[in-house]
């Protein structure tokens, strides 16, 4: 037999798939691998994005975040110049807060992407 | 409740489903691919049940990375080449991959059927058990897994050279064992 054509016919021999009793059984092994894998991934990401709500939470409110809302409700009254940089000057308070100001912007952010990812595969998954 | 309708489609459908997150779509992959990879991994020398835990751990690695699959070649293609990157790295990491002409026994795990294209698979299974681990394993790559000569040189990292040597070795082996039965058909016929 000529070489290029027992090649062409060793790569069909090999192309033929072998048939195997437990092929369904196989299939099920990795679909239920795949499931167990997904079901560990949404845990992780439900843990990861409650965890970092929570961190975000507790930063939050160690701040004077809320007061300094409060104080920024109460002057609306003022120009909207006035308020807008009384706004300014607020953030930049809450910014330069000592207690890990960055930290805290962090966490928030963090905060919302892992609830934003979790959502999405939530919905993707439902 | 009537049973769900296994998902229908052109594999490159079905792998952009997954990249989705389908894993319906992809569980019909798997049916569609399982055996080929399973006997590809069983044809390049791993035992049974060793063939069959990288098999599926190919699955799985093929999952997390069906995104990159592009469709520039057959799914097929690109879950063997996964599978084959795998039992060559088991093989590495077991010091197992030596390039000697000893014949390694390997165990018959094929199954026989009876259908019309049987004879020729047990023909190749049996004809590859008389290749020594490096042939078997060049030949597989080669021709089970579409790899060129580069890239299973590069996967075993030996020369190009020793490659093409093992695989013209093998293919003349495999010629004189499948030639075989048609010669003595050829001779039943004549006599």
């Amino acid at each position: 037999m000529a070489e290029p054509d027992f090649e062409a016919q060793l790569s069909r021999m090999f192309a033929e798939p072998p048939s195997f009793p437990d092929a369904a059984l196989f299939n099920a092994e990795v679909a239920a691998k795949l499931d167990r894998g997904w079901a560990m991934r949404r845990m992780f990401i439900a843990v990861a994005g409650g965890a970092a709500g929570l961190v975000a939470a507790f930063q939050l409110l160690s701040t004077r975040f809320s007061n300094e809302v409060a104080q920024l409700s109460k002057n609306g009254s003022h120009t909207l110049e006035n308020e807008i940089s009384a706004s300014v000057a607020k953030f930049n308070a809450v910014l330069t807060t000592p207690s890990s100001a960055e930290a805290v912007w962090l966490a928030a952010g963090l905060a919302v992407v892992a609830l934003a990812f979790f959502v999405t595969r939530a919905v993707e998954d439902f | 409740m009537g049973m769900e309708r296994p998902p229908t489609g052109h594999d490159v459908e079905l792998a952009a489903q997954a990249a989705a997150g389908d894993r319906r779509a992809y569980g019909e992959l798997v049916r569609r691919h399982g055996s080929a990879v399973r006997g590809l991994l069983r044809r390049m020398g791993a035992d049974s049940a060793t063939a069959d835990d990288l098999a599926q751990d190919a699955f799985m690695t093929g999952f997390e990375q069906v995104a990159e699959f592009r469709g520039e070649g057959t799914f097929g293609a690109w879950i063997k080449k996964i599978a084959a990157r795998l039992y060559l790295k088991k093989v590495k990491r077991e010091a197992r991959l030596i390039f000697s002409d000893t014949v390694e026994p390997v165990e018959d795990v094929m199954v026989r059927d009876a259908s019309k294209d049987a004879a020729s698979r047990i023909d190749l299974d049996e004809a590859l058990k008389s290749l020594s681990r490096g042939e078997r394993l060049c030949v597989s790559l080669c021709y089970g897994a579409d790899w060129s000569h580069a890239e299973a040189a590069e996967a075993l990292n030996i020369p190009i050279g020793t490659v093409k040597s093992h695989v013209k070795r093998g293919l003349d082996k495999l010629r004189a064992k499948l030639a075989r039965p048609e010669e003595g058909a050829r001779r039943e016929a004549h006599g």
